[in-house]
């Protein structure tokens, strides 16, 4: 009954005051109404309604006042405040009633109005609301009490405004933004009101009071799933990490609170957390036991951030898969996910169709699994891993992608040492780089703390040490025959290192000489076998062979060509064949003028053949051509024609290369199983058609290389794939715009369907920006074509 | 793509000998001189200047040269040679008199080493039959004898330096078995040895101040070592060669070069923090024999020298840039 007559008298005051500030004209009446209202607000000198009264006030009336106070933002009244009076009569009452409904006027009349004097009062006020932590108020009174009774509409609503308050400021205040609302600084907000609500809940569990986090949790979902858990998480999760570290009470609220995020939220959550978090012990302090209750962050942490997703740094496996392994109940998961990691990385259809991105992180993560195993479960465990090892080695130790093969080696050669203690052992000889010593690193449990940079003399460069050799007793032959001679028939190693070392300046210096046994020569540098370790013997063979074909171009490519189709080469020598050529070609491509001196520098010529930098540095030097060609077709000028000695022999080079891929042989199957040859032929087919632009043979070529290519362009291995996009590039680069119009003609469409096919979708980054290239060589060369009097008219 | 290695500043021929030995004297850089001992038995004094040899001395009646050295200021000369006597040079105002010559009795290719104990007094260390003399300069006054109790070879390699803190002086010798052996100067008794190499130790240098040295021998490797609080030596890494043999270290004054000549006819030079190579000094046609730092005050002006079986002075400027 008192109730009841508080709550009547409650209502008429209110509304009698409203009216009169609605109504009236009279500063000094209204702000006696002011006053009057001012008494139902907590804090404040007019503060006199009793707690019923003012409960009611709050709930039904609250709202009203505010409505009827932003109505009167333009009233004659409010001109007639002092500053100190309109703080406490007007500002009040939005900063000390209850907080989401305060959020919420503020927000519509902002939203409602346009730019005025009014807007800016209100955003001022917005400020202060977020500067006096009204949020963390607002936070704290949904944590009260057993669970919040909001309908779900306010509740939504209330979520919304709060998680895009940046963005709706954004769109309304442009460009009078104030600071404060900017994502970065209002996230950072946010997350210093989480902690204060996350705060006052412990203090009130202990003090033995009910709480509910639900409200919380879903704030936090709807940030995180707006993309915002990078602000949000980057001051909240020390936080956490260092509260739950001693407090149970801590660790409770914190489990509860991620369990209350609701399904459709909890991926982003849990992603964003499992990146900021320092290390799988505060994960665990924070999460709990999530992994093993909730459904959807078990899948997101045990198979998408794992298998389906590889954009994550190690750390965050490190910190995932530590959290896993750390508590018996979440162990089973660990193994669960080695195996499917197994299984991954041990399938050939995911070597041969992911980046290897992906495949690297997938290593990274296997790795990591297997360390964290424990004895017992590695014996369990043993047969499917050792079953894992062989599969995945050889799926990769097939791929045609040195780094694949490296990342297999290093897999295989872990794994092993991690299965056998004592006994036989994987040893690879591969190269050492980042790559390989990060995968190897994984194997240790515990990453090392990043090295103190000791103060190094690296500010004393070294010079070129590359010339420190042995020094031998014998003295280098002298002329071609006697290195020839030499390289035949001796049984000396000094002798053969001296004659390999000595071939390719006795070649280039006495070119007439060099051509009486050039082929002979070229045959026994061919079928030569390092029988004896000589030091860097690849290099300086292949650097005898290319000056060889330099110096006498016809007889030796045709040679090298016929060779590369007969029986009984290894397919080392095939590809040596290939690479000789295609060097050989690029010297011959060079300018006359530029030639003067015939033999390189000896430095150069070394770093040149580096026999495993060879087909990456000649891959660069092409796709920088092809990059400055893009930019010579994007300008009119065309690429000013020098004569070079590679074009009348390009045929040579060619053509016989053409002739017989089709017919596999016992050894030696071109389309089947060697399809590592075939890449690097395609490649080198696409070089050698890249060289001869301008040649007058360039049209035959181009449209061979083309009917070439066309029947290989689907190929499953993406170094043949690569190749093929490649040689398309050349072509179209190199072949004249008319003909090539003529040529394709039947296929254009096709083929630029295709291109753009593989642009968009390939599973290989190289192919896609090769694609690309040839989309846009393709494009230009058509419009020059097609619309010849644009040209005209421009020039 | 590293920097080629650099070329000789300029070369002095004309000794028509082997050069066994080098030092500068380049104090004063407007008369910054060089002195070269050959395997004649003559002495040549190089000016940097003009370039050419100002005098030649003569005074070992033929025999090798093992060592030069100054005292004091590029006026007053010692020598070493195989004639087994040391003899003291007083070059002052175009003078080449022999003031003083002592008989060493040793034919063997160890150079002596010289330290300034006091201003004006130096501390001279010499081999001797079996043993290391060592006299007080100028006076000429013996001060002690050093004869190892165990049998550890000739001796073939000795530094003397004086250690911080106001202990005696303290010399390393290597000898014929490949060790080391730190003495204590004024007790007269070996403090700590330490088996470096397999083959007789040829040539080693120290750092006084980092505690640390380097030894070379007839192998393909430098050996580092370094002298604990306990005046312990214990080896540290080794730096692996392409060629064996080395007939010379020498740490520049600053502490951050160390080179070396080779018995491959190259000059190395190696970063003293971490040996790590810095160069390959490919000039001389036969084995380089000496390599040698110079004493400029300015440590821009820099030089280095390296004298080789092929009768030339190769002289260097080498990361003074800095």
């Amino acid at each position: 009954m008192e109730a009841q007559r508080s709550e009547t008298e409650v209502r008429l005051e209110v509304n009698r005051c409203i009216r009169t500030i609605s109504t009236s004209r009279d500063a000094v009446e209204v702000v006696a109404s002011l006053r009057t209202l001012a008494g139902y607000l907590p804090d404040g000198p007019h503060a006199r309604a009793s707690a019923s009264e003012r409960e009611e006030f709050d709930r039904a009336h609250y709202t009203m006042v505010l409505k009827v106070l932003v109505g009167g933002l333009h009233a004659d009244w409010r001109q007639r405040l002092t500053s100190a009076e309109h703080t406490e009569l007007w500002g009040a009452f939005f900063l000390q009633g209850p907080p989401d409904q305060a959020l919420l006027v503020i927000m519509d009349c902002i939203g409602t109005i346009g730019q005025s004097s009014g807007q800016d009062k209100m955003v001022d006020i917005l400020e202060l609301y977020l500067q006096n932590g009204r949020v963390g108020a607002l936070l704290w009174s949904r944590c009260q009490g057993p669970g919040s009774p909001d309908s779900p509409q306010l509740r939504e609503t209330l979520l919304g405004r709060m998680v895009s308050l940046p963005d709706l400021m954004a769109n309304r205040l442009y460009p009078h933004n104030r600071p404060l609302f900017l994502s970065a600084q209002y996230y950072s907000l946010l997350a210093q009101e989480f902690k204060f609500a996350l705060d006052k809940t412990c203090k009130a569990l202990k003090d033995g009071q009910d709480c509910s986090l639900r409200f919380v949790a879903q704030l936090l979902g709807k940030t995180c799933v707006q993309g915002h858990s990078e602000h949000l998480f980057k001051d909240l999760v020390p936080h956490l990490s260092a509260s739950t570290r001693s407090d149970m009470v801590w660790q409770r609220v914190c489990w509860r609170l991620m369990e209350d995020i609701p399904d459709r939220w909890m991926e982003s959550v849990v992603t964003g957390l499992v990146q900021v978090v320092t290390g799988p012990a505060a994960l665990a302090r924070i999460l709990g036991n999530l992994v093993v209750k909730n459904k959807k962050s078990q899948f997101v942490l045990t198979h998408k951030l794992l298998l389906l997703q590889y954009k994550y740094e190690t750390c965050v496996l490190r910190t995932l898969l530590g959290y896993l392994a750390q508590d018996r109940e979440r162990r089973p998961l660990l193994i669960q996910v080695l195996r499917a990691l197994c299984q991954a990385w041990s399938s050939s259809s995911s070597v041969r169709h992911t980046p290897v991105e992906q495949q690297l992180y997938l290593s990274r993560a296997l790795l990591l699994c297997v360390s964290l195993l424990s004895e017992a479960e590695l014996q369990e465990l043993r047969a499917e891993l050792m079953q894992c090892m062989l599969g995945g080695m050889q799926c990769h130790l097939d791929s045609n992608v040195v780094r694949i093969r490296r990342i297999g080696m290093v897999v295989g050669e872990c794994l092993s040492s991690r299965l056998n203690t004592q006994e036989a052992r994987l040893k690879f000889e591969y190269e050492q780089d980042e790559e390989t010593k990060e995968l190897v690193s994984m194997m240790d449990p515990f990453p090392p703390e990043d090295a103190v940079l000791t103060d190094s003399d690296d500010e004393l460069t070294p010079y070129d040490m590359s010339d420190d050799r042995e020094m031998t007793k014998s003295a280098p032959p002298r002329y071609i025959r006697d290195c020839l001679e030499g390289l035949i028939f001796s049984e000396d190693p000094t002798r053969v290192e001296l004659s390999l070392q000595a071939a390719e300046g006795l070649v280039r210096k006495n070119p007439s000489a060099a051509r009486e046994v050039s082929v002979e020569l070229t045959k026994v540098l061919l079928h030569l076998e390092d029988k004896y370790s000589t030091p860097s013997f690849l290099a300086l063979r292949q650097a005898a062979m290319v000056a060889l074909a330099v110096v006498d171009s016809i007889p030796v490519a045709e040679y090298l060509t016929t060779e590369f189709y007969s029986v009984n080469y290894s397919l080392r020598q095939r590809m040596d064949i290939l690479e000789v050529l295609a060097l050989s070609a690029q010297e011959l491509s060079k300018p006359i003028a530029e030639q003067g001196r015939p033999s390189l520098p000896p430095s150069a010529a070394v770093t040149l053949v580096d026999p495993q930098s060879v087909p990456s540095n000649w891959r660069q030097v092409v796709e920088q051509r092809i990059q400055i060609g893009l930019r010579c077709f994007g300008a009119p000028a065309p690429v000013t024609a020098t004569p070079n000695r590679y074009a009348s022999v390009a045929g040579f080079f060619f053509f016989p290369l053409l002739q017989s891929y089709d017919r596999p042989q016992v050894t030696f199957d071109l389309l089947g199983s060697d399809h590592l040859v075939l890449g690097r032929l395609v490649h080198t087919l696409g070089l050698l058609m890249h060289l001869a632009v301008n040649a007058p043979v360039a049209t035959q070529m181009g449209r061979s290389l083309l009917d070439f290519v066309w029947a290989i362009r689907y190929h499953t291995d993406q170094v043949v794939r690569q190749g093929v996009l490649f040689s398309v590039c050349a072509v179209f680069l190199s072949m004249p715009g008319q003909c090539l119009l003529a040529e394709l003609s039947d296929h254009l469409l096709e083929t630029r369907a295709w291109l753009a096919d593989v642009a968009e979708g390939d599973a290989d980054a190289d192919c896609r920006t090769l694609a690309m290239q040839a989309l846009v060589l393709l494009d230009k060369s058509l419009r020059t074509q097609l619309e010849p009097s644009a040209l005209d008219l421009k020039s | 793509m590293a920097r080629p290695p650099p070329t000789p500043l300029f070369v002095l021929r004309g000794s028509g000998a082997p050069i066994n030995t080098l030092h500068f004297s380049c104090q004063e850089p407007s008369s910054a001189l060089l002195f070269s001992g050959s395997g004649k038995g003559a002495i040549h004094v190089w000016n940097l200047h003009t370039r050419r040899a100002e005098r030649v001395l003569e005074g070992h009646g033929g025999s090798s040269i093992v060592w030069v050295n100054t005292i004091g200021s590029k006026e007053t000369l010692i020598s070493q040679a195989r004639d087994k006597r040391l003899c003291t040079w007083n070059l002052s105002e175009g003078r080449s008199d022999v003031t003083q010559s002592i008989f060493t009795g040793s034919v063997g290719f160890c150079q002596g080493s010289v330290m300034e104990m006091h201003p004006q007094r130096w501390l001279l260390a010499y081999p001797a039959e079996d043993m290391e003399e060592l006299v007080e300069l100028p006076s000429g006054v013996p001060v002690c004898s050093l004869k190892p109790d165990a049998k550890l070879g000739m001796l073939m390699c000795v530094k003397l330096w004086q250690p911080d803190g106001g202990c005696g002086p303290m010399l390393l010798a290597g000898y014929e078995d490949g060790s080391l052996a730190l003495w204590d100067v004024a007790q007269r008794q070996i403090l700590s040895r330490l088996t470096t190499h397999p083959e007789p130790l040829l040539c080693l240098d120290f750092d006084p101040v980092g505690l640390r040295g380097v030894s070379g021998s007839a192998e393909r490797a430098v050996s580092s070592w370094v002298l604990d609080g306990q005046q312990n030596l214990q080896l540290r890494d080794t730096v692996e060669l392409v060629n064996p043999g080395i007939s010379q270290l020498r740490l520049r004054m600053d502490r951050r070069i160390l080179a070396s000549a080779g018995w491959d006819h190259r000059i190395r030079l190696f970063s003293w923090k971490k040996l790590k190579p810095l160069a390959v000094l490919q000039y001389h046609t036969d084995t380089a024999l000496c390599v040698t730092f110079s004493d400029h005050k300015d440590s821009r002006l820099g030089l280095m020298a390296a004298g080789s079986k092929d009768q030339r002075i190769s002289i260097w400027s080498v990361y003074n840039d800095s």
